[in-house]
């Protein structure tokens, strides 16, 4: 009896303890120091015109922290959702937004460019030609306040540099004449509006049927395979490209005469266009990047974080191309991947990096230096501060959050920064005024 | 002198003529600025909460409030591409997202307090479920516009069968009895216990049934002429007004005054008719458009005369407020987009008892929204855009 009650009692200490010890793991793992965001589900102000924004597959901020917004004018319904842009129209509302869309801060649309055949039109006056990319793709504004955007089209093999004003556009690579390339065979990349065109009922993009894909060539010096994005380096004067849907490999450009300096591939190898199996949770990481690589960021300090979409990973690497590090995000992803996209926190330190996950529906808040998953917000959804398929992300100066959807999302979105603060580490899910 | 007085008069007409000409066009300009009475909404940016366990809405295609202002809707599941639906794939390939199930509820706050439907046992749930409607014991009522889509369902507050109404599987035939032509929705006249359906994507009528024992008791078409089931092609703004309903007959909601409000959607028009089929009037809204239609439901203001009724037109991504006596737009609010208070082809409205309008979207709108109502005041004649908070 005596020793029956001695067994019980060490049991339930034994219980107590491990329960306390889980407690206290727990604690130590619920909550961390990280930046907090709040959507701002009234930014921006609604557009005129029954204007609408396609899927939104590009966000930068210029030195007044405007907001530059690039879409696909040809990612809509023409039956459902577009009625007021046929001959003659079908209703009201409504028609595609021009190309790209600069907001200011409050929210308010204050200029847009549009491609119109070869032509651009700023504000709707026309100011130049150019071979816009089939599938325009990535926008960012280099240390002279230039607009670049890539081309993520099956035959998109050059980016675009256009001065502040539209007039003067430099094609950095060789571009590809679309309908040349038509007899060319391959497979359609193009998977930004891929996702739309198979939305729901009423939903499909109305877009022309693509001309078949090139050939990727990820060691060409003239050209690119499908630039999805870009980051500058003043300092040195260089470019970084994400290339991209078909290459799969970092160029350096030099950002006045465009020229490619020097590329990689994952780890910093040379890069290789064989057929890469694909990804597979738990097995040994791939030695090439997937496609699409849809980021290549500098950091002040010299690193240069990729966006390894299809194999969940970020890699880092030097300005020259030697491998530092990596990390693989949400590791059981498949499909599109977990990382589309990455900015940085606007602290001189910029502490923390940013992972638009446009295939879990959220954004991951990292450590830079460890790479460490500090916290997340954001879960899917058509309601402010959901997602569907956060494709593109950037920050402005004051550390706010913006961010755009693809596919059917078709949005942009601003997240108010609140400074650094005691969050879950769980995903805080949607982050609301007054949650 | 005879021709002087003919060129005095000449003059005078020209004078005449040009003065009434500046007068249309002063009255024009003041058109353009008009104000009217009318009541005022403003969008609610954060309703409903959030849903639980990734889940996201399909189309969404019915909404109805329940005597306690809970707020049900209807999507359909099948809408959400793979690109959105990871979680559901087998094994899953992301975390997110999961379509919900087809009806929802919504307590007034927005918080999910229910959700079923989905095939079971004894019935046949719709191949492509639309509508959802919620009668004075709070029953609830769901509709069908997939191709085999000939009976509805009716079913109590948390999802039980209590009857299955008319048989499946059957083509149209707007003179049947014995089954429905792919229902788009259902209302109800407490008083004389009947269930009116809009009958619908197949047919072209209006059927009364007892809500008791779901028999066809009446049915009638457009101006309450038999239903023909001939097709009409497609709507022309500038050819007379055809006799017949086009398909789809949306709405056929009757009000306390016993009359009944039918939205025929692509023919651009609301007719109206005492509850025994008799025809009363009709309005053309937006008649310039073409394809989906201008007119897609019909909600009424709470007020005891239902002073208002409240179009979604989600064609032309609005809401129209307009005088239920007279039928004339007074104002409307909406337009087109992802945000909040803009639509992507709103395409069903209801009422709760405080006056708020509820919405749904369909084809890649796929929101539930809800509109605050803030009392009869002035508003523009003009359409009135997103109705923001504190943007008034």
């Amino acid at each position: 009896m005596r020793r029956r009650h001695w067994i019980v009692g060490a049991i339930l200490v034994a219980i107590i303890a491990a329960a306390a010890g889980l407690a206290r793991l727990d604690a130590g793992q619920q909550t961390v120091q990280a930046p907090i965001f709040e959507v701002d589900p009234l930014w921006p102000k609604p557009l005129p015109n029954h204007w609408l924004l396609g899927s939104a597959v590009g966000v930068a901020i210029d030195a007044r922290d405007h907001i530059f917004v690039i879409s696909l004018p040809d990612s809509f319904n023409t039956r459902t959702e577009i009625g007021a842009a046929t001959d003659p129209p079908t209703g009201e509302c409504c028609l595609p937004s021009p190309n790209i869309l600069e907001f200011d801060a409050a929210g308010t649309l204050v200029s847009h460019w549009a491609a119109r055949g070869g032509n651009i039109q700023v504000d709707g006056i026309d100011v130049g030609r150019a071979a816009w990319p089939v599938v325009n793709h990535g926008i960012a504004l280099d240390p002279q306040g230039n607009l670049w955007i890539g081309g993520a089209g099956g035959t998109d093999t050059h980016l675009l540099k256009f001065s502040r004003n539209g007039r003067t556009v430099v094609p950095v690579g060789q571009p590809t004449d679309a309908a040349a390339a038509a007899g060319a065979r391959g497979t359609g990349v193009s998977d930004t509006a891929a996702g739309g065109r198979r939305g729901g009922r009423g939903g499909r993009g109305g877009g022309a049927q693509a001309p078949p894909a090139l050939p990727p060539n990820s060691n060409a010096t003239d050209r690119f395979g499908g630039a999805a994005a870009v980051s500058f380096d003043a300092a040195a004067n260089e470019a970084f490209i994400a290339d991209g849907y078909r290459n799969r490999r970092v160029a350096v450009v030099d950002l006045t005469n465009g020229t490619v300096k020097r590329f990689w591939g994952a780890y910093g190898d040379p890069p290789a266009d064989g057929p890469v199996a694909p990804y597979t949770p738990g097995a040994t990481p791939a030695r090439q990047f997937g496609t699409p690589v849809t980021c290549a960021e500098l950091a002040a300090d010299g690193m240069v974080y990729i966006c390894d979409r299809s194999n969940n990973r970020i890699q880092v690497f030097r300005k020259d191309g030697t491998f530092v590090q990596e990390k693989i995000i949400a590791p059981q992803t498949r499909g599109a991947g977990s990382v589309w996209d990455i900015a940085f926190s606007r602290d001189p330190q910029q502490r923390y990096l940013y992972v638009a996950d446009g295939m879990n529906m959220k954004v991951h808040i990292l450590d830079r230096q460890s790479l460490d998953v500090l916290t997340s917000f954001g879960d899917g959804g058509r309601q402010p501060g959901q997602f569907y398929a956060v494709h593109s992300i950037a920050t402005d100066s004051q550390g706010n959050i913006y961010t755009t959807e693809t596919y059917q999302g078709k949005r942009v979105q601003k997240f108010v920064f609140r400074g650094v603060g005691t969050v879950t580490r769980a995903n805080r899910g949607v982050v609301w005024p007054g949650r | 002198m005879k021709r002087t007085h003919q060129v005095i008069l000449g003059t005078g007409l020209v004078v005449a003529i040009t003065a009434l000409g500046f007068a249309q066009a002063a009255l024009d300009a003041k058109a353009d600025q008009q104000t009217v009475q009318a009541p005022i909404f403003e969008v609610d940016p954060l309703w409903p909460k959030p849903l639980p366990n990734h889940w996201v809405l399909g189309s969404a295609i019915g909404v109805g409030v329940d005597s306690r202002d809970h707020v049900f809707i209807i999507h359909r599941r099948e809408s959400v591409a793979q690109t959105e639906a990871g979680a559901a794939a087998d094994p899953p390939i992301s975390e997110c997202c999961i379509p919900a199930p087809p009806v929802l509820e919504f307590d007034p706050e927005g918080n999910l307090v229910g959700h079923w439907g989905g095939p079971g046992e004894g019935y046949t749930w719709p191949s492509s479920n639309h509508g959802i409607a919620i009668d004075h014991k709070d029953n609830i009522w769901i509709g069908g516009n997939g191709g085999a889509d000939s009976h509805i369902l009716k079913f109590t507050h948390d999802g039980q069968l209590l009857m299955q109404i008319g048989r499946v599987g059957q083509p149209a035939n707007s003179r049947s009895t014995e089954h429905f032509g792919r229902v788009a929705k259902i209302s109800f006249d407490p008083a004389a216990n009947e269930a009116y359906l809009a009958d619908g994507y197949g047919n072209k009528r209006v059927a009364v049934i007892d809500m008791d024992d779901g028999r066809v008791k009446r049915f009638w078409g457009a101006y309450g002429n038999e239903p023909d089931d001939t097709n009409l092609g497609p709507y022309n703004p500038d050819a007379p007004l055809v006799q017949q309903f086009r398909n789809p007959v949306h709405c056929a909601d009757p009000t306390l005054d016993g009359l009944v409000y039918v939205c025929d959607r692509p023919n651009d028009r609301i007719q109206v008719f005492r509850t025994d089929g008799t025809f009363v009037n009709e309005v053309r809204i937006a008649p310039r458009t073409l394809g989906d239609g201008s007119v897609w439901d019909i909600a009424f203001s709470r007020d005891p005369e239902q002073k208002y009724l409240y179009l979604a037109d989600g064609k032309n991504m609005k809401v129209y407020v307009i005088d239920r006596p007279s039928l004339q737009i007074l104002t409307s609010f909406g337009d087109g987009g992802r945000q909040p208070g803009q639509f992507f082809a709103v395409h069903s409205i209801a009422t709760d008892a405080q006056g708020n309008i509820f919405t749904t979207e369909t084809y890649e709108g796929k929101r539930v929204q809800k509109f605050v109502y803030k009392g009869v005041g002035s508003v523009s004649t003009r359409n009135q855009g997103a109705v923001w908070p504190g943007r008034r």
